[in-house]
């Protein structure tokens, strides 16, 4: 009888995504007494696959492939119903990354199964799975019971739980699974690497970052302006950069930069998880949004409401008078 | 080629407003879901390109649904097909499993949806169509090119983005940046009245059991302590904002 948890650890080009080890904790959570087992894909793995093992995870496997260098469906999903086959969980668990998001959904369906996806919380009640998530845009939560079925998918989101410490010594399985060329429908052809440029975000103390509730690119002047009183670097949400309100190497959150500022300061943003999981290790957060009920709201340290023409002129002035600027 | 887009109608996220039993009110405008606007506009101008036959328009959804269809209509769409069902029958399995059904018996070249919705932000429905379908997943798309049979996408990730090669059939989930949705046009709505929208149930299709069951909404308890300011009072509410900052020796 299928028992315990399976966690999907993503690599890409070698390298483990931080995410991914997220999901450890939270496993150990609703093993009901099976195991904590995980599957490392990628290629030349061999080693990371041994770290993991190290990280309070009962069993570790590795599927390791030239095809696996980086995520592609396909491949992916070879490699993980191998591992499902192989070690019969009662519970999956994919990473909330952009692959770990198409793989939960996908691979569940192929079992004819659901998918409970970005979850901030799980727990084991009654024999079954129970998952906290955030709908309509992190404004609200809800917990959704799975019912029925053998086996249970869930798809956790980045950034809510700690990565465990590596300790002691620990060893990997390998497990063969053969992946042909002819079994990959989509062929990654390139891969074009984050664009470099702007003022170093990552490593500042202070940033300044506008979303899309400023409403317009000539609206970032105001940003501008709040960020040269507080000699900051301005950052952008996902929706700014692909607006072309700002350019890409401006953007902050899981497919731009990480920050972890003593100040950051957010207009206009909303809080999708995208842009939050780069920056929820900022100290003190300031947040100025028309919208009361902006999920971002929850992470601030100080929130201001009200209308950002008349706030952020406001607030350089009273920066640059209190700086003697 | 045909190109089929599901679309779904969903409440204004920049409308909505909670009240403290979870609900909001009934007459929350309804609008199309943002990521769908991209998908539509992507599969209107493969079209409009000389390189599809035909654009569908796919909803299922409550009555209000039809606004959703008629709006992708009026920015370009041939025809419509709007499912009726109620709130408790939209599982993203349920949903999946009715789009699957209707792409099988439409024969179509190209599935395009939206990355995710605003309400309940699953993501589930693009994958679990693909699966369902067995037609390749390619997700996160930001950059779309289909020539002499053969589409070539960029997909935005978390190592940059990655460049991939596919033959349709496919199902595509469309992401900000994409492109940039038109607003339809008086003449656009105008032809829209006259294309067809076909009507069908829930009822059906077969549809696999419902395997969830969701909770009532509830709002997060904070867990870090914040000073809330109401900023009618601009300058007021900037001299607060930077006492508190100077406090912490921030400024």
């Amino acid at each position: 009888m299928a028992s315990g948890v399976l966690i999907i650890i993503e690599t890409s080009a070698g390298q483990v995504r931080e995410t991914a080890l997220e999901l450890i904790g939270p496993a150990r959570e609703i093993t009901d007494g099976g195991q904590v087992a995980a599957v490392v894909i990628g290629s030349g793995i061999e080693t990371v696959a041994g770290d993991i093992a190290r990280r309070s995870v009962d069993r570790v496997l590795y599927v390791d492939a030239p095809a696996l260098e980086r995520y592609t469906t396909d491949a992916y999903t070879r490699a993980i119903e191998a591992a499902i086959s192989a070690v019969d969980p009662a519970v999956v668990l994919f990473p909330g990354t952009t692959a770990g998001r198409d793989l939960g959904p996908y691979i569940a369906a192929r079992a004819d199964a659901t998918c409970l996806s970005d979850c901030v919380k799980l727990r084991w009640e009654d024999n079954g799975l129970v998952a906290t998530r955030p709908v309509y845009q992190g404004k609200m939560l809800t917990d959704v019971r799975v019912q029925s079925g053998e086996r249970s998918y869930a798809v956790m989101r980045g950034g809510v739980a700690p990565v465990p410490q590596a300790s002691g010594s620990g060893s990997a399985e390998p497990l063969a699974v053969e992946i042909g060329d002819g079994d990959l429908r989509v062929k990654l052809k390139d891969v074009a690497e984050k664009p470099a440029g702007g003022a170093n975000l990552e490593g500042a103390e202070t940033v300044v970052v506008g979303g899309r509730g400023l409403g317009s690119a000539e609206a970032f002047g105001m940003i501008e302006e709040l960020a040269a009183a507080l000699d900051a670097p301005v950052g952008a949400t996902r929706a700014v950069t692909d607006l072309g309100w700002r350019p890409h190497y401006e953007q902050i959150g899981q497919t731009g930069k990480t920050v972890r500022p003593k100040l950051y300061i957010g207009a206009g943003v909303s809080g999708a998880v995208q842009h939050t999981v780069g920056m929820q290790g900022s100290e003190t957060v300031v947040v100025i949004n028309r919208d009361p009920d902006a999920p971002i709201l929850k992470l601030a340290t100080i929130g201001v409401i009200g209308d950002l023409n008349e706030l952020l002129p406001a607030l350089t002035a009273e920066i640059r008078a209190a700086r003697g600027q | 080629m045909k190109i089929l887009v599901a679309v779904k109608q969903v409440p204004d996220p920049n409308a909505i407003r909670f009240d403290g039993s979870g609900a909001f009110a009934a007459s929350t405008p309804r609008v199309i879901n943002e990521y769908d606007g991209y998908a539509l506009e992507e599969a209107i101008k493969t079209k409009e390109a000389g390189k599809a036959d035909e654009v569908v328009v796919l909803c299922v959804g409550t009555t209000k649904a039809r606004d959703a269809i008629q709006r992708g209509l009026a920015m370009g769409a041939d025809r419509g097909i709007l499912v009726q069902a109620s709130e408790s029958d939209l599982t993203s399995l349920t949903v999946a499993s009715i789009i699957a059904s209707e792409a099988r018996d439409g024969d179509y070249g190209l599935i395009f949806v939206g990355q995710e919705s605003s309400d309940g932000g699953t993501g589930n429905t693009g994958p679990q169509l693909a699966a369902l379908l067995n037609m390749p997943l390619i997700s996160n798309v930001v950059q779309f090119d289909l020539d002499g049979g053969k589409l070539t996408l960029q997909r935005e990730v978390e190592d940059g983005r990655h460049i991939v090669e596919v033959t349709p059939p496919a199902v595509i989930c469309a992401l900000t940046g994409l492109n940039e949705p038109r607003s339809p046009s008086l003449k656009g709505i105008m032809a829209a009245r006259k294309k067809p929208i076909e009507e069908k149930s829930v009822g059906g299709y077969d549809t696999p059991e419902t395997q969830t069951e969701w909770g009532r909404l509830y709002s997060e308890q904070r867990t870090v302590q914040a000073t809330i300011i109401q900023g009618d009072d601009a300058e007021a509410a900037a001299k607060q904002v930077v006492e508190l900052l100077k406090e912490r020796k921030l400024i």
